[in-house]
């Protein structure tokens, strides 16, 4: 009985975040402080009578798919010199292969030991209007098997009283003319950061049992500078008796969780689904 | 049985009973040896890290993350002799933190970390200074980065009134991440219930809309413990 109503809670969860975030796929472009509204003329042009049209199924997004760390930067250290790096690399390349045979199109940051900064993973990112940014990682403690989802916690604002002060023109995350300081590219797009994560943690808790029931935030460095959709999704673990073993029984059913999310996304969104 | 015999096994005897007794003394040595090199660890973390006493301390009750096993932090209420200078409060809390957790399994801060110096700005912006330790002995991973700022953050918040974000330095200096993934370059929010892994989330409805809160995990906290 109490299951019953959890699930039906969770199904109705599920739906809400589906409905939700549907659009914000679609439309990857926020509405910018400082956006020029149309002028006259197109208001005009808008109210003639037009030919109707089937509304065009929204563009397939690509999903740059972050295997975390490299390089010189390990990561998490496991038993026997087990290196979350390595583990992030080989189940991005399996979770890369399955979205591409579901007809994703997918880039990897990294594909092979080296250490791309923050700020080249989020540029191959930024570089497109409707990209997915999902970062990869093996964690260092938790439950073996469990998995987590994250979003980005914000940096704490400034302070009133210190926003009153000069210094308030080179905190302000929002420049006058409407563009988003670097580090701050993440803000606009929080919104549907969390939905998109809540509703991957919705479905990995199917998959990996002992997986908390939410996503949560977190101030992943690699997330912040990202100008679109993007979260973290957090394996546990390297200390595993075989991390390896886990690493590569976790990415098909990840990938099938990504696919799937991004999939109802996209239906809600072709069906004309709008944000409440 | 000859008489050569007789003298070996009584030499044979003579040699284990002295064994014995030497093999004790060895044990008994190395055992001061150990209580020496710990009473001196002691002594050393006593110089470097002393229990913070003030005049205005008074005894209180006060709430600390530790961990909960389940990823998260949750607050256990204890007795504390508390300052009532918020940054000599702000030390004692974060030197319980460190060096009293219930159960080893419980602790968050590596324990070798200590604070080498808090500092309130007039805006209420803090600014906790940690040793090395705290950067290289977390481990690496999202999870338990965020348990070792949550377990900070929300001691502080509970605690320490007029405290309205949190800037975390390492030996002085701004890092960009605490052992790799968590963020340490900004601030974390300390608003009443909105700290750590105890706040609800709070993001805008309006993309592009500037935020006027840290948004913060969901609840995934059991009720207080009490110790």
């Amino acid at each position: 009985m109490l299951f019953g109503v959890r699930k039906l809670f969770g199904i109705l969860f599920f739906a809400s975040c589906v409905l939700a975030l549907g659009p914000r796929i679609a439309a990857q472009a926020p509405d910018q402080p400082g956006t020029p509204q149309p002028p006259a003329s197109a208001v005009a042009a808008q109210q003639l009578p037009i030919v109707p049209t089937p509304p065009a199924a929204p563009a397939v997004p690509i999903i740059i798919l972050d295997p975390a760390h490299g390089g010189t930067d390990s990561g998490a250290h496991g038993e026997n010199g087990a290196a979350e790096k390595d583990f992030t690399l080989r189940m991005a390349r399996e979770v890369k292969a399955e979205l591409e045979r579901q007809g994703f199109r997918v880039i990897l940051t990294r594909n092979d030991d080296s250490d791309p900064s923050y700020d080249d993973r989020a540029a191959m990112a930024n570089a497109s209007r409707d990209a997915i940014f999902v970062s990869l990682h093996m964690a260092s403690t938790g439950t073996a098997g469990s998995v987590r989802t994250y979003y980005d916690q914000l940096s704490a604002p400034a302070i009133a009283a210190a926003q009153a002060a000069d210094t308030a023109a080179k905190i302000a995350p929002v420049t006058p003319g409407g563009l988003v300081t670097w580090n701050d590219a993440q803000r606009p797009y929080l919104n549907a950061s969390k939905r998109l994560a809540a509703l991957l943690q919705i479905l990995l808790i199917q998959k990996f049992p002992g997986s908390p029931d939410g996503a949560a935030p977190a101030a992943v460095r690699g997330l912040s500078s990202v100008a679109g959709p993007a979260v973290a999704i957090e394996l546990s673990s390297v200390s595993a008796p075989d991390p390896g073993s886990l690493a590569d029984s976790a990415a098909a059913p990840i990938a099938e969780t990504i696919a799937r999310a991004l999939n109802a996304l996209r239906t809600a969104s072709a069906n004309g689904v709008k944000q409440p | 049985m000859t008489r050569n015999w007789k003298i070996a096994i009584a030499l044979l005897i003579v040699a284990v009973i002295i064994g014995v007794i030497s093999l004790r003394g060895i044990h008994r040595r190395m055992r001061r040896i150990a209580e020496t090199q710990s009473s001196e660890e002691e002594a050393r973390h006593e110089v470097l890290a002393p229990p913070v006493t003030t005049p205005t301390d008074v005894t209180a009750k006060a709430k600390i993350f530790w961990a909960n096993g389940s990823g998260g932090v949750a607050p256990v209420e204890i007795e504390l002799a508390l300052s009532g200078d918020p940054v000599q409060r702000s030390r004692q809390l974060l030197h319980a933190l460190t060096a009293n957790p219930p159960t080893p399994d419980q602790r968050t801060i590596p324990e070798d970390t200590e604070v080498l110096g808090f500092y309130i700005l007039p805006d209420g912006t803090a600014i906790a200074d940690f040793s090395d330790g705290l950067s290289t002995e977390t481990p690496s991973g999202i999870l338990s980065e965020e348990m070792v700022v949550n377990s900070i953050v929300d001691t502080l918040a509970s605690n320490v009134a007029g405290l309205r974000r949190l800037k975390i330095l390492i030996h002085g200096q701004e890092v960009d991440t605490l052992a790799g993934n968590v963020d340490l370059t900004g601030f974390f929010d300390m608003h009443p219930g909105q700290t750590g892994s105890s706040g609800a989330a709070s993001v805008p409805q309006a993309p592009g809309a500037q935020l006027d809160a840290t948004a913060k995990p969901a609840n995934q906290n059991p009720a207080p413990a009490t110790r």
